[in-house]
């Protein structure tokens, strides 16, 4: 079962169908939401693109959603870099959709069994408060799809080569799960596998964290998967791409690698930032990205903060857009002299 | 620590033997021979507002802001004596004007410049630089910058060591830097978070000529662009004065267009990282009902139309971002100013309507009352603050 069937053209009608009726539902019990819509003089629109979009960090900003107080079932939070952080409510309906919705993701490399799971990552995380939010909860929310699982790193955070070598010896000669944060794979996974002849050939990776640590290393991704492939014999690898203000919906690296898929029931559109018009193939700006899932708040379109750009429609492994993740747009500093003079104390 | 300008000393705060005077001649001799150097063509041109700053410290002027120090009635003016100046990050220029008061009127000066200065702020130090080896050595033995990181020693040492600490930076860094203590006889001068408005009476623009309204406008447009609308001064909320609803309607959007002209004219960029800001903050003032409409017509202008002339918010929304309201009179703006409001910029009013507006808010709130392309210039009257006066301590003498 795949959720990576819809072409182009199929997916614009659904989604336009679908979208138009959600944008209609939270306005009717989202005041804020409804507030913003009419100070903006939306009516309708004729297509996916026209559909007004909220910047993300709205979310940090503002309590949105379009639910009473009583159906909260779930408040999710996201750790910014700034310290501020986004709330988000679920109901019982949209935060079992979410789950059903990430598992039918997965499954579509994963296959409907769970694997045993090495988490690149240390327990000890969990432990810590700080970075439970972000990394924690990741780890957690990924760990359900595996089972037996082993931990590379030790709690210290020291790849802990004994715990893999164990977890191979008893599941290497079959399909297994490998989770974690791209840079830590590539430090802490890679280079271990490599270094003690680990043989990782019938592992399937799925990681998420961006590039930007790793381009810094000068680890392009392509890179990062031919050394993989060579050094450790890991071929089944998929990044993707995701937030916590679109619970759920997550963009998938396809097998082929190199571009990221969008499963039916969400979409991305590159937006000029300066026309905010659609980008062609190509052309970078900044990822709009839309879905169905959030019916407890109107998450459903939304405009992030991170830089792509389309790499083909319906010419790839999986049909519809496939893109590429760029970076993120830094944050907009005033300038004034009531900037606060953070250094001096 | 690093020294910008000055002589190196092991011990910033040791006593000094150096004895300026109010309005010193060496004084004088150096910031006017810098002032010509910020005049310079090269430099004006690359940096406009440092060209305002060299006709700020230009002979004439220093002459009348120290004679603005002296007295008629037999007193004695005296230096203040130690003075330590916390100036803004972000703004690059503002330090040099406290600072240049502050050693006109005699005193020791530590100036601690932000590690974030750049551009500008960089100009003025090479300038000060290349000014001191023709200046008097005196110059250099009580005149200091310096660069330090988050080091409390350091500052609990120097404001221990000032009669007067200037703290510019906003709310949080004077509460932060108030966490140390003066000297018993020493005081604060403070420039905390300040909100600027700008007024535009709708009879007075439509009997304007059209030249005269692009010249309002070019002059606002550099009030409000020139630092990402960001400086204490900067000009946001624009409320429209007088006529009837419909014609405010026209007037504003008279002044948008040429406001959208003047912006392509001049170059101002607005980046993404700023249209998405401003477009975080618009939604978040319609979400909460401040705002019933908003517009994005081009990254460079966001207009917002205020739901009551009470919600015209008093934080920064981004660069280029314009609430408007519509108001009756200057009298009706009164009840909605308060301490925290600095600059009135303005066009079109008759000076008397201005006159009783200032009287009528009876200093209860804005400092500053201005024409439109003013906001931003700097003057030794600074906050409700007469500098020069801040900057010197009276004896008196009775024989």
């Amino acid at each position: 079962m795949s959720v990576f069937t819809l072409s182009q053209a199929e997916r614009e009608a659904l989604l336009h169908k679908e979208l138009s009726e959600l944008t209609q539902h939270h306005r009717a019990n989202c005041a804020e939401y409804d507030r913003i819509l009419a100070a903006s003089g939306f009516t309708s629109a004729a297509t996916v693109a026209e559909l007004p979009w909220l910047p993300v960090r709205l979310f940090k900003n503002l309590e949105l959603k379009s639910i009473p107080d009583d159906e909260v079932f779930k408040v999710l939070t996201s750790s910014g870099t700034t310290g501020e952080v986004s709330r988000i409510y679920l109901d019982k309906a949209a935060a079992a959709t979410q789950t059903r919705q990430l598992g039918a993701t997965m499954q579509t490399v994963l296959g409907p069994r769970r694997l045993p799971m090495i988490l690149v990552d240390s327990k000890g995380l969990l432990k810590d408060r700080r970075s439970f939010s972000a990394r924690g909860a990741g780890v957690l929310g990924m760990a359900t799809y595996g089972r037996d699982h082993a931990w590379a790193l030790d709690p210290e955070g020291h790849p802990d080569i004994e715990a893999l070598r164990t977890f191979l010896d008893k599941h290497g000669s079959e399909p297994f799960l490998i989770f974690g944060f791209t840079y830590l794979v590539w430090l802490h996974l890679y280079e271990v596998a490599r270094d003690n002849g680990l043989d990782l050939s019938n592992g399937i990776l799925i990681h998420s964290g961006g590039w930007k640590k790793l381009v810094d290393q000068a680890v392009s991704p392509e890179e990062f998967r031919r050394r993989l492939k060579d050094d450790t014999g890991l071929t089944r690898m998929h990044n993707f791409y995701g937030m916590v203000e679109q619970i759920g919906t997550v963009f998938l690296e396809g097998p082929s690698g190199g571009s990221l898929y969008c499963p039916d029931f969400a979409d991305v559109i590159i937006r000029n930032p300066r026309t905010w018009e659609e980008q062609p193939v190509g052309e970078p700006g900044l990822i709009e990205v839309v879905s169905t899932l959030p019916t407890s708040y109107p998450g459903h379109v939304l405009l992030t903060e991170d830089l792509g750009v389309l790499d083909g429609v319906d010419d790839g492994d999986w049909p519809g857009k496939r893109f590429s993740v760029l970076g993120r747009l830094p944050r907009a500093e005033a300038r004034g002299c009531s900037d606060t003079y953070r250094e001096a104390s | 620590m690093i020294f910008r300008f000055g002589e190196l000393t092991e011990d910033l705060t040791a006593p000094s033997e150096d004895r300026l005077s109010v309005g010193d001649p060496r004084v004088v001799d150096f910031l006017s021979r810098f002032a010509r150097k910020l005049l310079a063509p090269a430099v004006a041109r690359k940096h406009p507002e440092l060209g305002s700053l060299g006709y700020f410290l230009r002979p004439a002027e220093l002459k009348r802001a120290a004679s603005r120090m002296t007295r008629d009635d037999g007193t004695y003016v005296f230096p203040r004596g130690n003075v330590f100046h916390v100036p803004p990050a972000n703004v690059d220029t503002i330090f040099v004007y406290s600072w240049a008061l502050s050693a006109l009127a005699g005193n020791h000066n530590v100036v601690r410049i932000s590690s974030r200065s750049a551009g500008a702020a960089e100009t003025v130090l090479e300038t000060l630089n290349a000014t001191l080896p023709d200046a008097d050595p005196v110059i250099a033995r009580t005149q200091r910058m310096i660069t330090y990181g988050r080091d409390d020693a350091l500052t609990a040492a120097l404001s221990a060591w000032s009669d007067l600490r200037v703290i510019w930076g906003g709310d949080s860094a004077v509460t932060t830097i108030r966490k140390h203590p003066l000297r018993p006889s020493g005081r604060d001068l403070t420039f905390p978070d300040r909100t600027s408005w700008a007024a535009l009476s709708v009879p007075g623009w439509r009997s304007a000529d059209p030249g005269a309204q692009r010249a309002a406008v070019l002059g606002f447009s550099n009030d409000a662009y020139w630092f990402d609308q960001a400086a204490c001064s900067s000009p946001r909320t624009v409320f429209l004065v007088g006529g009837s609803p419909e014609q405010a309607g026209e007037v504003r959007e008279e002044f948008l267009t040429v406001l959208a002209e003047v912006v392509a004219q001049r170059g101002w960029v607005i980046d993404a990282a700023m249209a998405v800001e401003k477009r975080v903050n618009a939604y978040e003032l319609a979400a909460t009902g401040a705002v019933s409409a908003v517009a994005f017509p081009d990254n460079t202008i966001t207009s917002l139309s205020l739901s009551e002339p009470g919600d015209a918010p008093r934080r920064w929304i981004g660069a280029g971002a314009f609430p408007f309201a519509h108001v009756a009179t200057l009298a009706d703006l009164v009840p909605a100013m308060n301490r925290q409001d600095q600059t009135f910029s303005h066009f079109g009013f008759a000076p008397a309507d201005l006159r009783s507006f200032a009287e009528a808010l009876g200093g209860r709130g804005v400092d500053r009352i201005v024409p439109f392309g003013s906001a931003l210039t700097f003057s030794a009257i600074w906050d409700g603050y007469d500098l020069p006066r801040e900057f010197t301590r009276l004896t008196t003498l009775e024989t």
